[in-house]
């Protein structure tokens, strides 16, 4: 492989990983929705709960 | 530093996720009132139980209305009493200690559970809803019989509940 072969050349800010964004928010609506599942319906859900 | 958009959105959704945890855990100490189980209660001669006035004759006591204190004694390999007997709708304070060795006290499939302790008073108030029997299993190893170890929790309605004794 050679370095000649550079068609276009971007700086910083134009580089935009549209792939990675996407996966990652995939991983944070996974995370919300397991969040809120445990927390709210399997935790809260589950009486009898130690209140005192 | 320069960053780039795209990361500063997913770190804001990070840091928006982690006050999300510490709300909702402050939402369910504060308006939900759940409580963890704290060590504030006195220690007893774990060797002496039988001259404790709680823990000599274990026992589900009524001591309000609608309030019920069981006095719960886990031991190689039984819980006692055995049945736990307790009215719906009403709000139970279970006292459960050790004469031997650590055992756990878990009224299984729900959120009541507790470490029990030789020398310690572990204290957890829970409310009671729906009539129905729950399993209690131990769930800390106490030795060749752990796997036996195990109790009921009964939830009488009630318009049919009765104290046995009552004094």
């Amino acid at each position: 492989m050679s370095g000649d072969a550079v068609v276009t050349e971007i700086d910083h800010d134009e580089f935009n990983p549209r792939g990675t964004l996407a996966l990652i928010l995939v991983y944070f609506a996974i995370l919300v929705v397991m969040w809120v599942f445990m927390y709210f319906v399997e935790f809260l859900g589950n009486d009898l709960t130690v209140i005192g | 530093m320069h960053i780039h958009n795209y990361e500063k959105i997913w770190l804001v959704l990070a840091m928006i996720m982690i006050v999300g945890f510490l709300t909702t855990v402050t939402y369910g100490a504060t308006a939900v009132g759940i409580e963890m189980i704290s060590d504030d209660e006195d220690t007893i001669d774990p060797g002496a139980l039988d001259e404790d006035p709680r823990f000599a004759e274990p026992r589900v006591e009524q001591v309000g209305e609608n309030e019920y204190e069981a006095y719960v004694v886990a031991q190689q390999y039984i819980f006692s009493p055995d049945p736990i007997e307790v009215p719906a709708n009403s709000t139970v304070t279970f006292y459960v200690t050790s004469p031997d060795v650590i055992h756990g006290f878990q009224v299984a499939g729900t959120n009541a559970n507790t470490m029990v302790i030789p020398g310690e008073v572990a204290k957890l108030t829970v409310e009671t809803e729906e009539p129905g029997e729950h399993g209690i299993v131990c769930n800390e190893y106490c030795g060749s019989g752990h796997h036996v170890m195990e109790g009921k929790l009964i939830i009488h309605p009630e318009d049919e509940f009765e104290m046995e004794d009552d004094e």
